[in-house]
């Protein structure tokens, strides 16, 4: 018995061996010749290459290799791709990549996140105009000047290129076409069933709230919950601080400084006026504890039960509840409305996307081929990469009718219906969209299942671009970002405070306290920091 | 009068080179591990550094010159350590931190023995065996998934609600993560539901080995089962016993991390707000992790002296110890 | 064999009977609650108020989540590194125990406080993701292996174990020539099966349920375990961090639904469940004696 089990172990040992010993990319060094007129990938097609490419978002689940799209982009340009994705907390395994000299060839991050700078100042990162000169001038003729020109360093180099970008030119071409994801929703059957009510102004909201209580005091045995919105965190709730700033109106600078919503804009009066309704909603009862408590896969819960009378959230992550909905009954389904207003009664000005975009690509230091790394971003980049990853391949995906792309009916339907299915067997519609071009995208117009549309569409007149006021993040360790984290804190306590108050004296008295608690602390360093970075966007915007 | 097996013998007087060959086997077998905890334990320590540098950045290699001739912290390398200290939330973490491990160290460290104690009274083997099974499934789900479930169900109208109206214990429906009040309670009860089986197991182990004499010459005595457990059973696993509970002191500062993370909110954090949390909040997020550092070594020099102070207690009381 | 004790039922073994009952429900409530969400649909379970028995029957959370025909290779890596990891961490542990169970053994004392430091004082995770990098064990198969062979915590478990061994046992092996490693070898581990089984039991649920190792140390696909592959399912809608809004392009349907999250978790649990059954035999009482009388 027990010679069996060495005998065993010693197999299961040296099936492992196999494992160790399994490793990794053979490169094949190419040489192509390059030209400004032909992009670099066409010259070494043949020559297979693979990237380990990391993408900063740990719910990213797709595998290169599995769908049609990414194969034929594989046979295409010789590339494979190993997607390296984080689970829980992504800091943690960038960080340790970044300490550990561990960087894999490509990343892709938010342009928000604080290690792209620190990454380039130690000197990590290939720049991209650099590997452009030498390996792929094509690079220059399928980027945006102006896209570079934002993300061009003060060493004068480029070292990320971002995806979702969107110039002041895009905003005149796509005028009325592009939408926002901020929206303020209602139940259809409800709303209507009260006699649409007018819920700009914080009586009329009140109002409203009230006759949905009396109305509908129960949705399916539970009780309504008049109101809500996303997560009330240790920072506060982003929804009730950028999402209804935007609805009021509330310009992001004042006298030349910038206006930070995240940290509570605890001095326009516009915001004070809103948050007194809300406090009020509370004391009448209107302002369900739950909000506070719930998280992300509660208020999903409660929306697919249709339980909220009326939310202020994000619409693309309405999809499921509203699926749900949609499903049992299309008249419970949430629409959006007009919302909160300021006292002028101006329309809402929501946050298209911005010239930043949603995430940029680096190349590291550590990639052996920096050659076909950029080569292989110019050919994302390209119109022809923007056609693979959202329409795939001619005849087989899509087709073109009248000089224009379509999907096929099979395709189109299926992303409708099962777009999991659909990205992880056929991955078109930029399930590779690190490097999409969303704007070029909405030359073709977009088609949003029934549940999703009305909200999207509604958002489309009062689209505007707040690219100025992005990135303006504070360096890593430095006393303003302590103080802004302060703040936030603070700001994360107060919040509900103010909405549980007791009675408006409490609440006026809590706003004083943390104003003047803003200023012990240093706010204004903060605010003149954070100024001087805007400033620094708007040269780069030409404004 | 059982002599251990590894009491001081006359070995004690010779000399070292001849002990060293008489143990040789042994010293080996104890040296692989000692090595191996150099490599794994004690090289990484050097990041303990890290607490006392004014600030650390990942793109810094760390172990090389131009770590270690990065700029030292203020006030003598502890700028950290005060402003941790004097933090205005510094005492109300610590208390968080301490009253929930405090409440876990009475109940759920007793009850699994309470529990291994009288499942081994259960006489049916079978019925033993599927006790054992389920009460050990819980351990199993993950807090993230556990977490949301448990939020449902502690919301308003959720399923407790329910449960406690029906039985009249409440009149209306309360949502409990929302008082701080609640918080202690409801994370030590269901940390005690989701781990009660798990713990015992060792004690199982433990109780399993007793020389089945003693309960056969008890019972000629004519001893009832409490008293059996009592003399017997108890004291053979005390030792048992007393090392867990050393253990145990020294993971005073550690509070369950998954569990409180997503119990956490707003609402209830003046009560929910532990020490593993604060640096998730504060350190983590901001990449300051030479705050987060000089917590974590505040941490770790705490839980040794706990658990020296508790080793030399047992000492005195049981002769049992950690060393 | 005392049959005919076992036919007298006491007060006592009722009041214990029914406590273990109630334990027992409370205990499988919620892993049954699990359960059947995970066999109901997903769209109808996000509704709630389901509590017995799924009300809209579905296989499709688990065909979601076998779709990808990796996780076959997953779970091959997590079944390879739990018994290689298990046996490699038990033998390990349990020889060094072995040896500091001998109190007279020089530098005893020395080697304990050592590895009670280690116990609270460590570096964080930056300068051990360095140190295991350095080592070569960064995306590879043996950072399951090296890193978790020995354990300070485990090794004081065996340790006190063979403190209450009775001298007498090695005393005679002495007199007939055995060395101490043939001692432990030979005499000491099969006389230890209750501590061997609970020690293997706690690494092998250690090592079956990390997931953290394939996040941080492997990029390979082919060597993540079936943990690292399905966390990303489980913990996805706990990832809500998003600062800028993403932008209307990007779907969110990479959230799972609650249904697909609790099969996941269904999926990576139960083997390891149903272990335990087999190891139970070693907890029963007078193991150890009677080896020591036969």
């Amino acid at each position: 018995m027990k010679k069996i089990k060495v005998v065993a172990l010693g197999l299961a040992m040296a099936v492992a061996m196999t494992f160790v010993g399994c490793n990794k990319n053979k490169e094949v060094v190419s040489s192509g010749k390059v030209s400004a007129d032909q992009p670099g990938w066409k010259a070494n097609a043949e020559n297979p290459v693979k990237f380990d490419w990391y993408i900063n978002f740990s719910w990213f689940a797709r595998h290169w290799g599995d769908s049609k799209v990414s194969k034929y982009i594989t046979e295409k340009t010789g590339v494979d791709v190993n997607f390296i994705v984080p689970a829980g907390n992504e800091a943690e395994k960038l960080n340790a990549m970044i300490a550990g000299d561990a960087l894999p060839d490509l990343i892709t991050l938010g342009w928000w996140e604080g290690q792209i700078p620190m990454m380039i100042d130690a000197g990590l990162l290939y720049s991209l105009d650099e590997l452009a000169e030498q390996y792929d001038p094509y690079f220059f003729k399928v980027t945006d000047p102006n896209k570079i020109g934002w993300y061009t360093q003060a060493d004068g180099h480029i070292y990320g290129y971002p995806n979702s970008s969107y110039t002041a030119a895009d905003y005149e071409k796509y005028k009325g076409k592009l939408t926002s994801n901020e929206t303020f929703l209602v139940r259809k059957d409800m709303y209507e069933a009260l006699g649409s009510p007018d819920m700009t102004t914080p009586e009329g909201f009140l109002g409203a709230l009230r006759a949905a209580k009396e109305k509908f005091p129960t949705v399916n045995g539970q009780s309504l919950i008049p109101f809500g919105t996303n997560e009330f965190g240790d920072t506060g709730c982003s929804m009730l601080q950028g999402y209804l700033s935007h609805f009021l109106a509330i310009a992001p600078e004042k006298n030349g400084k910038f206006v930070n919503a995240d940290l509570g804009l605890t001095e326009d009066p516009e915001y004070i006026r809103w948050m007194k309704m809300f406090r009020q909603a509370h004391e009448e009862g209107l302002f369900a504890t739950d909000v506070f408590v719930d998280k992300r896969s509660q208020i999903e819960e409660k929306a697919a039960q249709g339980r909220y009378f009326c939310m202020l959230y994000q619409n693309w992550d309405m999809q499921a509840p509203q699926n749900a909905l949609y499903a049992k009954d299309p008249n419970s389904i949430y629409i959006a409305v007009d919302g909160p207003k300021n006292s002028k009664g101006d329309d809402p000005v929501l946050a298209g996307g911005g010239i930043a975009g949603w995430t940029v690509t680096l190349i590291s230091k550590n990639c052996k081929n920096p050659e076909r790394a950029i080569q292989f971003l110019t050919y994302l980049i390209s119109e022809e990469g923007q056609m693979d990853t959202n329409f795939g391949i001619e005849g087989e995906t899509y087709t073109i009718e009248n000089g224009i792309p379509k999907l096929t009916k099979e395709v189109a339907d299926l992303d409708k219906n099962d777009k999991n299915k659909q990205e992880t067997e056929i991955g078109v519609q930029y399930t590779y969209w690190m490097l999409m071009d969303t704007a070029w995208q909405a030359q073709w117009g977009a088609e949003y299942a029934p549940s999703l549309e009305q909200p999207q569409l509604w958002t489309r007149p009062y689209v505007h671009s707040y690219a100025a006021y992005d990135g303006l993040t504070l360096p890593v360790g430095s006393d303003e970002q302590i103080i802004y984290e302060d703040i936030q804190r603070r700001w994360g306590k107060v919040l509900p405070q103010l909405i549980r108050a007791e009675s408006e004296a409490e609440f006026d008295k809590i706003v004083k306290e943390f104003n003047e608690y803003k200023k012990s602390k240093g706010i204004d360093k903060v605010i003149d920091a954070q100024t001087e970075l805007m400033n620094i966007n708007k040269k780069k915007l030409g404004m | 009068m059982k002599k251990r097996n590894n009491e001081l013998t006359p070995l004690a007087k010779k000399s070292f080179w001849i002990r060293l060959r008489e143990e040789k086997y042994l010293q080996v077998m104890a040296l692989l591990g000692i090595v191996w905890m150099l490599v794994f334990n004690y090289i990484p320590m050097y990041g303990i550094l890290i607490a006392f540098k004014k600030n650390f950045f990942v793109t810094t290699p760390l172990f090389s010159k131009k770590f270690f001739s990065t700029p030292w912290a203020a006030d003598g390398g502890f700028q950290h350590f005060i402003a941790f200290f004097k933090d205005e939330e510094f005492v109300n973490v610590m208390v968080n931190t301490l009253g929930i491990s405090i409440l876990k160290l009475i109940f759920n460290f007793t009850l699994p023995i309470i529990f291994a104690l009288l499942l081994n009274e259960v006489k049916n083997m079978r019925f033993k065996k599927v006790i054992q099974t389920i009460t050990y499934m819980p351990h199993f789900l993950s807090w993230v998934v556990l977490g949301g479930i448990l939020t449902t169900w502690l919301g308003d109208g959720g399923l407790f609600n329910e449960l406690l109206i029906k039985f009249g214990i409440i009149d209306k429906s309360v949502s409990f993560l929302a008082y701080p009040e609640y918080f202690w309670g409801i994370t030590v009860i269901s940390d005690l539901w989701k781990e009660l089986g798990w713990s015992a197991i060792i004690y199982l182990a433990a109780i399993s080995g007793i020389d089945q004499e003693m309960y056969e010459a008890a019972k000629v005595d004519g001893a009832s089962r409490w008293k059996q457990i009592w003399t017997i059973t108890l004291p053979s696993i005390a030792p048992t016993i007393t090392i867990m509970f050393i253990l145990a002191v020294g993971g005073l500062l550690n509070t369950n991390f998954d569990q409180i993370l997503v119990l956490n909110n707003p609402l209830n954090a003046p009560r929910s707000n532990v020490l593993d949390i604060y640096v998730y909040q504060t350190a983590m997020r901001g990449m300051r992790y030479s705050y987060a550092s000089a917590i974590g070594l505040f941490k770790s020099v705490i839980a040794f002296i706990l658990l020296f102070i508790t080793n030399k207690i047992t000492t005195k009381l049981n002769d049992t110890a950690l060393f | 064999m005392a049959s005919s004790k076992l036919n007298r039922i006491t007060v006592g073994d009722i009041m214990i009977g029914i406590l273990m009952l109630v334990i027992c429900f409370v205990s499988l409530y919620p892993v049954w609650y699990t359960v059947i969400i995970s066999f109901n649909d997903s769209s109808d379970a996000l509704r709630g108020g389901i509590y017995w028995w799924p009300r809209k029957f579905s296989l499709e959370s688990y065909k979601t989540v076998f779709q990808d025909t990796t996780i076959i290779r997953a779970f091959m890596v997590t079944v390879l590194r739990t018994v290689i990891g298990t046996v490699t961490s038990v033998f390990f542990t349990a020889m060094v125990g072995y040896a500091l169970s001998k109190k007279y053994i020089m530098g005893n004392k020395f080697y304990t406080i050592l590895g009670t430091i280690t116990m609270f004082f460590g570096g964080g995770l930056i300068p051990y993701f360095i140190t295991l990098k350095n080592l070569g064990l960064y995306n590879n198969f043996l950072v399951y292996i090296i890193p978790s062979l020995f354990n300070f915590y485990n090794m004081i478990i065996f340790r006190s174990f063979f403190n209450e061994l009775p001298a007498g046992l090695e005393e005679s092996a002495r007199l007939d020539g055995a060395n101490d490693s043939m001692i432990f070898i030979r005499i000491v581990i099969p006389l230890s099966a209750p501590v061997i089984a609970t020690i293997a039991l706690f690494n092998g649920v250690g090592h079956w349920n990390d997931y953290f190792t394939g996040v941080l140390y492997i990029n390979d696909a082919e060597l993540q375990p079936i943990q690292t592959y399905l966390f990303r399912i489980i913990a996805s809608a706990s990832a809500s961090k998003t600062v800028v809004a993403m932008p209307a392009g990007v779907t969110a349907q990479q959230v799972s639904s609650q249904s697909v999250r609790l099969a996941t978790m269904v999926v990576t649990t139960f083997p390891i469940m149903c272990v335990y059954p087999f190891l139970q035999k070693y907890f029963v009482k007078g193991m150890l004696i009677g080896s020591i009388k036969g």
